[in-house]
C-alpha cells in the first residue's frame, strides 16, 4: 500500500516538477553516439549500426527529467551543421572513440572549433571517451591531455570514460546530465559556474569516476 | 507607359484578393510575417496545432508561386526539422510537405535523411509513412539511398496501398539518377501491377521506363499486361500509349499488336475506348481497315450526355474524315444531328466534318447553317470552319460562287488577324485553283482592302492584284482600288501599291501613259521606299519603251518579277562567297543559283502547307524524345529524308562542287537506314539516278561523344544482278555498257563530330543509259580520334595533328547491304494516263504490245500483303484506289502507272489470286512505248 502511495506521489511530483532538457550529441563518425543513445533509452547494444545521415531525435525520461536528445551525424559533411542544433540546448555532449588514437587529433580540432562559436558560449560540455572496454583505450587523464580540455575555461566542462557496450559509467553520465536540466535559461551566466562542481561530484564517486577537471587557477 | 503599368498592378492585386477571399486565414499573407511566425518551431514544448497552421501558411505561399531565397529556406528548413520531436501525425505530414517544397531551394536538406528513414521503417500503420517516402527521394542522393535499398524494396510490396503508391512514384523520380538501382527492383514493381487503384498505373509507367530502350521487352510487357484486368482505367491508358509507341515505327502490315489495341475499343470505360481510338488515329500511315472499328466506337460516343466526351469524339472523327473520308460518310446523319448542338464547339466540328464528307447537293443547306452560327463562335473555331470551306471549294469547284460570297461576307465582319488571314488565304487558293472564279475573287479582295486594318494582309492582296490583275478582262477597274491605297494608307501599303501599279504599266500597254502620271505623283511621297519604287518603275518603263530587244525585255521581266531565286541556295552561296578569301575580289555571280517561276513557287507553298496539315499533332507520340532529350531516331529519320522533294536533293547536290556538273536528278529513292537506330554510327542512304551516273548520298551521324571521325567514306563491293539475256535482247551494247558501271569518285566527310549529321557521296558511272541492277556490301571507313567530350574539341584535334595522328587509328564499321532495283529507275506518276477517263481506257489506247509474266508468291498469304510487297518492287504508282483490297476477297487486280527515268510512260496491271496455303499467284502485264521497259517491269518481281 505504502509502495503504491509512494508511486502515486512520484507521479504527482513528476507532474508538477517534471523538467525537460535538450541535449545535443556530437562527435566524429563511428564514435558511438547513436549506440550511446540506444543504451541510455533502451539499454540495448548492437554491433551492427548504419551511419547516421543527418540526425536522429530521441526522448529519454530519467528520474522526472525528459531529455530530448539530438543525435547528430559525425561525417565531415554534417559537422558544419552541428552548431544549428547546439544553439540553446542545456548541454552539449561530445563523444569520442577513446580506442581510436589516430582520430583524436581531428576530434580535438572539431571540438575546439565548435566551442569557439560565439552563439554557443557558456553552454556546459560533457566530453565522453567511449569504448573504454576495448584494450588500448585512453583513460580519462590521457583524454583530457589529448583533447586539451584544460584550455577551455569559459564554461563548465567535464570528462568521463564510458562504455556504451558494458554500460560502464553510464549511470553517472546520466546523473551529470539530469543535474543540468533546466539550466538552459541561466546559460548566459554559465561561465560563472565553477567547474569545481563537477570536480566535487567526481570526488564523491571516485571509484566510478576516473577523473574530472581541476578548477581553473 | 506608367499608366499602363499601374493599371496592370491594380488588376493583378484585385485578382490576388479574389483568390484569397476563399479563406480568410490566408488573406493578405506575407512571406516575412510567416517566416517570423516560423520561430514557433523552436519553442519547447512543441505546440503542434500552432506549428501546423504556420506550416500550412508556408505551403500556401509556395503554392501561390511565392519564392524563398536560399538563406530563408535553409533557416526555415532547419527549424522545421526541430519538429521531428513531436509525434503528432498531422503535424508530421505537414512537415514532410514543407521538406519536399524546400528540398530544391534550401541547402543541406540531406540532414533530415536519418529521421525520414526512421519514419519509413516504423513498423506500424503510421499515416505519414507514404509522405516520408516521397520526401526521402527528394532530399537524398543515390549514393546514400543505396544503403537504404532494402527500405524502398519493402515499401514497394508494403501492405499499405498508399505506401506502395508513394514508393512507385518515388522510383519514377529516382529513375533519372539511379537507373541501375531501380532496375534491381523490377520484380517488386511487377508485383505492384496487381494492386488496386492508381498504383497499377504508376507501376506500368515505371515498367515501361525501365524497358524503354528494348523494344522486344516492351512488346512482351504489353502483351502480358493486356491479359491482366486492371481496376483503374488510367492503367489501360498507359498501356495503350505504350503499345502505340511501339507501333509508331512499324508499317501497317507489321503491326502485330494491332488486335490488342482494337480490343480496347470494346472496353466498358469510355476513357479507355477514346484513348484507343485516338491512338489508332494517330498511327503513322493508318489504313482504313484499321480505323473502321475506331470510327464505330467514336460514333457511339456521340450520343453520350457528357459534352466533353462528345467534343473529343467529334474532333477525332473530323480527323478521320480527313484521313479516310469514306469511313465517316455513312455516319453523316449522326453528325448532322450534332450541328444544332447547344455547345458551339461541338457544332463547329460537326459541321466541318460533314463538310468534309458531304456531297455536292448538301453543300447549300450546310452553308446556310454555318452562316447562322458564325457569330456565336470564337475566332479559333472560325478559322477551322474557313479551312473546311476552303477544302470543300477545291473539291467542288462548281460551288465556288456561293463559297466566295460567303467568304466575302466573312471579310466584312469584325475579326482578328488570324481569322482574316485564313479567309484571304482561302480566297487566294480558290483563285489559283478555280480559274472561273478569278474575277469575282479579285473584286472581293479589292473591296476588302478598301477597309483593311491589317497592313500585312493589304500588302499581300496588293501583290496578288499586281500579278494577276493585268491578266483579267478589264484591268483598268483595279487601278482605282490601288490608287486609293496610295492616298489613304501607310508607307508599306503605299510601296506595295506602287509596285502593283508598275506591273500594270508593264503588262497593259493602253494603261501605261495614265499609270505613268500616277507614278510621277508618287515621286513626291514623304516615304523613301515609296519614292524609290516609283523611280525604279518609271525608269524601267522608260527603258522598256525606248530600247528594243534585250534591254527592253530585261526591264519588263524585272518589272513583272516572274522569277525568284531559291532563297536558301542563294544564301548558302553568298555565304561561301564571303567566306572564301580568294573570291572576294571577284563579283558574285548568280549563274548557279536555281530560279523558280511563280507557278513553281505557288506549288511549293501549297505542298508545304499540305505537309504541315498532314502532320497535325494528334498522336501522343508526335513529339517523342529519347532519354537524352534528343528527338527520337524515328523523328530523326524524317528530319533527314522526310523533306523528300526532288528539289531539296538537287539543291544539296548543287552545293557540292564535284557533283554540280553531273546534271539533273532523274529520280531519287526514299532514304534507307543502313544501321539500327541505336548504334554508334547512324547511316542513311539515298540513291539518285542521274543522266550518266548513279549517286549514293550517305547521311552519317556519330552518336559517340568521345570520338571524332576523320576522312569518312563508304566502301562498296558490288555484284551485278542483271539478267544478261534480257539486256542483250534489249540493246546489243547493253552488256558492254553494264561493264562500265563502276565507281567514279567519292566525296568523303572530312570530319564527323558528335551528333552533327554530315553527308558523303559515292558516284558510279552509268554509261549509255544502262539500267544496272546490283547489290552492294557496304562498310564505313574512317580514322578515329578519341577525344575528351569535356574539353575543347578544336584544341584537342590541333594537338593530335601535331603529334601526327598519334592517338588516331583506322577503323571500319560494317553497314547493312544496299540494292539498286528497278524501282530506282521508275517514277510513280498517275498522270501518264493523260486524258483517258479510266485505266482500262488508257490501257486499250496504248498501242504497244504488252509483256506478261506469271509468278507464284509463296511467302505471302493474302492479296493485300501481295499488293504491299509488289508496289515497292515495281516503283509505279497505284491508281484508281486499286492498292486497297476489299476484306475477304481472294482475287484482285492492281493497276499501276508511272514513267521510266527517261520519261517513257509505262502502265502495268497485276492480277492476283490467293489460295489457302498456296500463297498468291500473280500475273504481271506491262505496256510501254519502249518494249524493253515493259519487259523490265514484268521481270522485276523477286
Amino acid at each position: 500500500m505504502a509502495g503504491l502511495w509512494a508511486a502515486f506521489m512520484d507521479w504527482i511530483y513528476a507532474w508538477f516538477w517534471r523538467q525537460e532538457m535538450e541535449l545535443t550529441l556530437v562527435g566524429l563518425q563511428n564514435a558511438g553516439k547513436t549506440t550511446l543513445v540506444n543504451a541510455m533509452s533502451r539499454g540495448q547494444f548492437s554491433e551492427d549500426m548504419i551511419p547516421t545521415v543527418g540526425f536522429n531525435m530521441r526522448k529519454v525520461t530519467r528520474g522526472g527529467v525528459v531529455m530530448k536528445l539530438w543525435d547528430l551525424g559525425g561525417q565531415a559533411r554534417f559537422r558544419s551543421l552541428w552548431p544549428r542544433y547546439c544553439r540553446g540546448v542545456d548541454a552539449i555532449v561530445f563523444v569520442c572513440d577513446a580506442a581510436d588514437r589516430a582520430k583524436l587529433a581531428a576530434a580535438r580540432v572539431e571540438l575546439h572549433d565548435l566551442l569557439g562559436r560565439p552563439a554557443l558560449a557558456g553552454i556546459p560540455v560533457l566530453v565522453l571517451g567511449n569504448k573504454n572496454d576495448l584494450a588500448g583505450a585512453l583513460d580519462v587523464d590521457q583524454l583530457i591531455d589529448q583533447l586539451e580540455l584544460r584550455t577551455i575555461v569559459d564554461r563548465e566542462i567535464c570528462c568521463y570514460a564510458i562504455s556504451a557496450k558494458t554500460h560502464a559509467n553510464l549511470e553517472i553520465t546520466l546523473q551529470w546530465l539530469t543535474q543540468h536540466a533546466g539550466k538552459g535559461g541561466s546559460r548566459g551566466s554559465a561561465s560563472t559556474l565553477p567547474a569545481a562542481a563537477a570536480s566535487g561530484s567526481a570526488a564523491a564517486h571516485h571509484a566510478a569516476l576516473d577523473a574530472a577537471l581541476p578548477s581553473p587557477p | 507607359m506608367i499608366f499602363i503599368r499601374c493599371d496592370g498592378c491594380v488588376q493583378s492585386l484585385a485578382k490576388k484578393d479574389e483568390d484569397m477571399a476563399e479563406g480568410s486565414m490566408f488573406y493578405h499573407l506575407d512571406k516575412t510575417t510567416v517566416l517570423q511566425e516560423a520561430r514557433i518551431f523552436n519553442v519547447s514544448p512543441i505546440r503542434a496545432r500552432d506549428c501546423r497552421l504556420v506550416l500550412t501558411k508556408i505551403a500556401y505561399l509556395t503554392y501561390q508561386s511565392e519564392t524563398f531565397g536560399t538563406k530563408e529556406a535553409t533557416e526555415c528548413f532547419f527549424s522545421v526539422t526541430k519538429l521531428f520531436q513531436s509525434q503528432d501525425a498531422a503535424l508530421r505530414q505537414m512537415v514532410y510537405l514543407i521538406i519536399k517544397e524546400f528540398s530544391q531551394v534550401a541547402e543541406d536538406v540531406i540532414m533530415a535523411t536519418s529521421s525520414v528513414t526512421k519514419d519509413i521503417t516504423a513498423n506500424s500503420d503510421l499515416i505519414y509513412r507514404a509522405n516520408a517516402i516521397r520526401a526521402l527521394v527528394k532530399i537524398t542522393d543515390p549514393s546514400i539511398l543505396q544503403g537504404n535499398e532494402r527500405l524502398m524494396k519493402q515499401a514497394l510490396v508494403d501492405k499499405n496501398y498508399a505506401v506502395v503508391k508513394a514508393a512507385l512514384v518515388s522510383c519514377i523520380h529516382l529513375f533519372a539518377s539511379a537507373k541501375d538501382m531501380v532496375k534491381r527492383w523490377a520484380s517488386e514493381i511487377q508485383a505492384a501491377l496487381s494492386k488496386p487503384g492508381i498504383a497499377s498505373y504508376h507501376a506500368l509507367g515505371l515498367m515501361y521506363l525501365i524497358r524503354q530502350n528494348d523494344k522486344m521487352a516492351i512488346i512482351k510487357m504489353a502483351t502480358a499486361a493486356s491479359r491482366v484486368v486492371f481496376r483503374n482505367p488510367h492503367t489501360y491508358i498507359v498501356l495503350i500509349r505504350t503499345t502505340c509507341r511501339i507501333m509508331d515505327d512499324e508499317t501497317p502490315d507489321q503491326r502485330s499488336l494491332m488486335p490488342l489495341l482494337q480490343n480496347f475499343l470494346k472496353h466498358k470505360d469510355y476513357i479507355v475506348v477514346f484513348e484507343a481510338a485516338r491512338a489508332i488515329t494517330g498511327l503513322r500511315n493508318v489504313t482504313a481497315e484499321e480505323l473502321r472499328y475506331a470510327t464505330h466506337a467514336l460514333v457511339t460516343m456521340l450520343s453520350n450526355h457528357r459534352p466533353t466526351l462528345v467534343f473529343a469524339a467529334i474532333r477525332l472523327l473530323n480527323r478521320i474524315a480527313h484521313l479516310h473520308r469514306s469511313l465517316v460518310v455513312q455516319f453523316t446523319p449522326e453528325l448532322e444531328a450534332r450541328i444544332n448542338d447547344p455547345n458551339r464547339n461541338i457544332a463547329t466540328f460537326a459541321i466541318t466534318t460533314v463538310l468534309k464528307t458531304g456531297n455536292e447537293a448538301s453543300v447549300d443547306t450546310l452553308m446556310k447553317q454555318i452562316a447562322s452560327f458564325m457569330g456565336d463562335i470564337s475566332d479559333e473555331f472560325k478559322v477551322v470552319i474557313i479551312d473546311a470551306i476552303r477544302s470543300l471549294c477545291l473539291k467542288f469547284p462548281a460551288k465556288q460562287s456561293m463559297m466566295l460570297n460567303f467568304l466575302a461576307n466573312v471579310l466584312r465582319d469584325e475579326g482578328g488577324y488570324e481569322y482574316k488571314r485564313a479567309t484571304i488565304e482561302a480566297i487566294f487558293d480558290i483563285f489559283y485553283s478555280v480559274p472561273s472564279s478569278r474575277e469575282t475573287a479579285l473584286s472581293h479582295l479589292c473591296e476588302f482592302i478598301e477597309d483593311c486594318e491589317f497592313t500585312r494582309l493589304a500588302v499581300r492582296v496588293l501583290y496578288l492584284l499586281g500579278t494577276e490583275g493585268p491578266k483579267c478582262a478589264t484591268p483598268s477597274k483595279y487601278i482605282r482600288y490601288i490608287y486609293n491605297r496610295l492616298i489613304l494608307e501607310n508607307a508599306p501599303v503605299r510601296s506595295a501599291a506602287v509596285t502593283a501599279l508598275g506591273r500594270f504599266a508593264a503588262d497593259v500597254a493602253e494603261l501605261r501613259p495614265r499609270i505613268r502620271i500616277l507614278l510621277e505623283r508618287c515621286l513626291d511621297d514623304n516615304d523613301d521606299e515609296v519614292r524609290d519604287r516609283a523611280t525604279l518603275s518609271l525608269r524601267l518603263l522608260d527603258i522598256a519603251a525606248a530600247a528594243d530587244g534585250e534591254a527592253a525585255s530585261a526591264a519588263a521581266s524585272l518589272l513583272l518579277n516572274e522569277n525568284t531565286y531559291v532563297w536558301p541556295v542563294l544564301e548558302a552561296q553568298l555565304y561561301t562567297h564571303l567566306q572564301d578569301a580568294g573570291t572576294a575580289a571577284v563579283p558574285f555571280s548568280d549563274a548557279h543559283v536555281p530560279r523558280l517561276t511563280k507557278t513553281e513557287q505557288h506549288d511549293h507553298a501549297m505542298h508545304a502547307r499540305a505537309q504541315r496539315e498532314g502532320r497535325l499533332a494528334l498522336s501522343p507520340t508526335a513529339h517523342k524524345f529519347d532519354a537524352h532529350g534528343r528527338p527520337s531516331p524515328s523523328d530523326h529519320r524524317t528530319a533527314v529524308g522526310g523533306t523528300g522533294g526532288l528539289h531539296d536533293y538537287q539543291q544539296e547536290l548543287s552545293l557540292v562542287p564535284a557533283l554540280a556538273p553531273l546534271g539533273k536528278i532523274l529520280h531519287s529513292s526514299a532514304p534507307a537506314a543502313l544501321t539500327e537506330s541505336e548504334t554508334e554510327y547512324v547511316v542513311h542512304c539515298v540513291k539518285h539516278v542521274m543522266p550518266a551516273h548513279v549517286v549514293f548520298q550517305y547521311t552519317c551521324r556519330n552518336t559517340l561523344n568521345d570520338s571524332v571521325l576523320m576522312n569518312v567514306s563508304v566502301q562498296m563491293r558490288m555484284q551485278l544482278l542483271n539478267d544478261m539475256e534480257l539486256e542483250a535482247e534489249a540493246d546489243p551494247g547493253a552488256v558492254a555498257a553494264l561493264a562500265g558501271f563502276a565507281p567514279a569518285f567519292v566525296v568523303p566527310i572530312p570530319q564527323l563530330r558528335y551528333d552533327t549529321p554530315e553527308t558523303m557521296w559515292v558516284v558510279y558511272h552509268r554509261p549509255n543509259h544502262c539500267v544496272p541492277l546490283a547489290s552492294f556490301q557496304c562498310a564505313l571507313h574512317f580514322h578515329v580520334y578519341d577525344v575528351d567530350p569535356n574539353e575543347d574539341l578544336d584544341a584537342q584535334l590541333a594537338d593530335a595533328a601535331e603529334e601526327t595522328g598519334d592517338r588516331g587509328y583506322e577503323d571500319e564499321y560494317e553497314l547493312e547491304g544496299l540494292e539498286i532495283v528497278l524501282a530506282d529507275f521508275m517514277v510513280p506518276d498517275g498522270r501518264v494516263m493523260g486524258t483517258a477517263p479510266s485505266f482500262e481506257a488508257a490501257w486499250h489506247a496504248a498501242a504497244a504490245e504488252d509483256a506478261r509474266e506469271t509468278y507464284n508468291l509463296t511467302a505471302v498469304a493474302t492479296c493485300a500483303s501481295a499488293v504491299k510487297s509488289i508496289v515497292p518492287m515495281l516503283g509505279l504508282a497505284p491508281v484508281q484506289g486499286s492498292d486497297v483490297v476489299a476484306a475477304g476477297k481472294n482475287t484482285h487486280t492492281l493497276l499501276l502507272a508511272g514513267r521510266f527515268v527517261d520519261g517513257t510512260p509505262c502502265l502495268a496491271q497485276v492480277r492476283m489470286v490467293s489460295e489457302e496455303g498456296a500463297g498468291v499467284t500473280i500475273q504481271v502485264m506491262a505496256k510501254s512505248p519502249n518494249p524493253t521497259v515493259a519487259l523490265r517491269v514484268v521481270n522485276a518481281i523477286q
